[in-house]
């Protein structure tokens, strides 16, 4: 396989080590936990499902990973309604009215015509397809909050996650040349089907600690002074513990820290507070909510003990 | 490190022990898992164990909860000196239901009419009853029926139910004709060199409901929420996406009890649940609680909204109001079910109810079957 010349082999510890360094050379800060997880993937070839609330960096493992494996990245975004159309494939259908026109006046056959129109240069492939086309190293494949596609799609992703082979009926079935490293989030938004989840390696990220998520807005953004991260840290930090309706992410964090590198800001003082405050909540409620429970004493919670 | 822990110094019979142990302590490690863990072992080594139990435990969770489940397990199995199951065992309570009915409300969920006997009677329950009978027992108030009464009213609701349902789901399939589907019309008209003569078309899909309930199951909604349960067991199969909730002064979810096959089943689970039946309301405060972590569920283009709530509140009324315009801008239609507005006399006066009034779509009796029934039009 391509992609195995990348992939350290050897039992364990350093292997785990590689991939927690590499990760983070590419921007990603990450724990023994889920590179544990991420080194089974590639050894075992088995899909992982990543569970977390939202803004925790679940869509980016998958970037991380295709770039660590020196690979593309397939994504599938899921929504209500997602159906095979618009996953897997598609006939391009003017495109073989077209084709039936022009070859109107010529002397084929209707199997030849049918052939011909039933061809590759008609199909559009979608992400699951192209995920299964690759031909030169296994890909990278998304799929992006799963939870919000409907259980037909569920059932119809299963299949293909034990087979990694297509159907098309005016074609015929095709194989995975490469089978793609796998990665699907949810927002548990809904339950998945057991059957799914238990194809699955499964990783739940849950909010960083102070220490790691000050590594992260280090590792991100690199020009920030020590002491303004430490604060903007500590009050996302308390932030999330006023259970808000949406507490923030590390997104949040790390749009916030931005903020106020741009608007030149020294330190979190009230008035970047109240300035950045459309990044930490995105709800009116929560934005009263911060508000009312005392920004300064966030502040003082976040400037205090350093 | 884990292979010296067990009992045996064979790593991989270490692995194979342990994840038998998981299993009877409620975490799903079949064979395919089994045969997962030892690969991951193989993947990882037994050289570093914190490594070992990361692998194994993204082999054998499928979910939060089962991680801390893991922790538990891990760390007993680590730590044990004689296997002694059954200690501690946080979830899966369900081989243990049979024997632990106790409680006084929830036990009375389980009436002995109840459940698939009531559906294997669906020709015989007419001959019991004759239909002045019937006509009185649809009417009359859940709160002032007999136990008998009861069982009978039970028999009849589950059919019309039924019916109601049935009904439902013709209502959803038959509809305007879905688009030209192209891809067929191709293939039907190849012979005629592809000129577009037959169309074919694409039935619309069908796009059920979401319904998402709120079942209140304080002291003063008692006499009606035992029978509610039932009918919300009923619906809930007949809508392809459910979610189904209880309060009383907290939110509890029901959604995957009521997954149950049997009625039965299902009711017995529920009596297992610690959902505080027959104590204080707080409606604002369980609305906010859904809001909070279970706002994602709601969708604005067809998702369901149900309280049946006799909306007696403790809580602050500008909180419930709050709540529910939070609600109501991510639903398609709010319905309020009320017991109440089946006297005659009955004002929505109660302040909790007065100020819920202005957001609600639907707002509409629910004290004997007949005004369940007619329910379905707002589905």
């Amino acid at each position: 396989m391509g992609a195995s010349r990348t992939i350290p082999s050897g039992a364990g510890n350093q292997d785990v080590d590689a991939i927690v360094s590499e990760f983070e050379r590419l921007g990603y800060v990450t724990d023994r936990s889920l590179a544990t997880a991420i080194y089974l993937v590639t050894k075992l070839r088995k899909p992982i499902l990543i569970e977390g609330h939202a803004g925790l960096g679940k869509t980016e493992v998958a970037k991380v990973l295709a770039s660590f494996l020196g690979t593309r990245l397939i994504r599938l975004q899921c929504y209500e309604g997602l159906d095979v159309s618009s996953a897997v494939y598609e006939w391009n259908y003017q495109k073989q009215l077209l084709a039936i026109k022009i070859e109107e006046g010529s002397d084929t056959t209707v199997e030849e015509k049918e052939r011909h129109v039933f061809s590759r240069k008609f199909l559009l492939e979608r992400p699951l397809l192209q995920s299964i086309l690759v031909e030169d190293a296994s890909p990278v494949l998304l799929i992006d909050e799963i939870d919000r596609a409907d259980e037909a799609f569920e059932a119809f992703l299963l299949e293909l996650l034990s087979d990694y082979q297509i159907t098309i009926p005016e074609m015929g079935t095709i194989h995975a040349t490469h089978v793609p490293y796998v990665v699907l989030t949810s927002n548990r938004s809904r339950d998945l089907g057991d059957a799914l989840k238990r194809r699955c390696l499964y990783q739940w990220i849950d909010y960083p600690s102070l220490e790691k998520e000050m590594k992260i807005v280090r590792t991100r953004l690199p020009g920030i002074e020590e002491e303004l991260a430490r604060q903007v840290v500590r009050y996302v930090q308390s932030v999330r513990q006023l259970n808000l309706s949406k507490p923030p992410g590390v997104a949040e964090t790390l749009d916030c820290a931005e903020a106020l590198l741009a608007l030149g800001k020294p330190q979190l003082d009230q008035e970047a507070i109240e300035q950045t405050l459309g990044f930490i909540s995105k709800s009116f409620e929560d934005g009263a909510k911060i508000r009312s429970a005392g920004v300064g004493n966030i502040i003082s919670q976040s400037t205090g003990g350093i | 490190m884990i292979g010296s822990v067990g009992p045996s110094s064979d790593p991989a019979r270490t692995i194979v022990e342990f994840c038998r142990f998981a299993r009877e302590r409620g975490l799903s490690a079949g064979v395919q898992e089994t045969l997962g863990a030892l690969q991951a072992a193989a993947a990882l080594g037994v050289g570093n164990e914190e490594e070992l139990k990361f692998g194994l435990r993204s082999i054998l969770c499928s979910s939060k909860d089962e991680w801390q489940l893991f922790e538990e397990c891990f760390k007993t199995f680590r730590g044990r000196s004689a296997p002694e199951p059954s200690t501690n065992r946080p979830t899966r309570p369900r081989k243990e239901l049979t024997s632990r009915v106790s409680g006084r409300n929830p036990t009375s969920l389980i009436s002995p009419s109840s459940g698939d006997d009531v559906s294997s009677e669906e020709g015989g329950g007419q001959a019991v009853t004759g239909a002045s009978a019937r006509e009185r027992l649809t009417k009359s108030d859940l709160s002032t029926l007999s136990h008998s009464d009861m069982a009978t009213l039970e028999r009849i609701a589950f059919r019309l139910f039924k019916q109601m349902s049935r009904r439902l789901a013709r209502r959803r399939r038959s509809g305007p004709r879905g688009h030209v589907d192209l891809r067929k019309t191709i293939r039907r008209n190849i012979s005629r060199g592809g000129e577009p003569m037959n169309l074919r078309y694409r039935e619309r899909k069908p796009r059920p409901h979401r319904l998402v309930t709120l079942l209140d199951i304080s002291g003063s909604m008692s006499p009606y929420s035992l029978f509610l349960v039932k009918f919300l067991y009923a619906l809930q199969k007949h809508f392809r996406h459910v979610d189904t909730f209880l309060f009383s002064t907290g939110l509890v979810e029901i959604t995957n009890l009521f997954r149950a096959q049997r009625l039965q089943d299902a009711l017995q689970a529920l009596s297992q649940q610690p959902a505080g039946w027959s104590g204080g309301t707080s409606i604002g405060g369980s609305l906010r609680e859904f809001n909070q972590f279970h706002r994602r569920k709601l969708r604005s283009s067809d998702t369901l909204f149900v309280i049946l709530s006799d909306g007696w509140d403790t809580g602050d009324p500008g909180v419930l109001a709050a709540e529910l315009v939070a609600v109501k801008r991510r639903v398609r239609r709010l319905i309020w079910l009320n017991p109440l507005l089946g006297s005659k006399d009955y004002q929505p006066i109660a302040s909790g109810m007065r100020a819920a009034l202005p957001h609600i779509d639907v707002f509409a009796p629910a004290h004997n079957l007949e005004s369940l029934l007619t329910l379905e039009k707002h589905l």
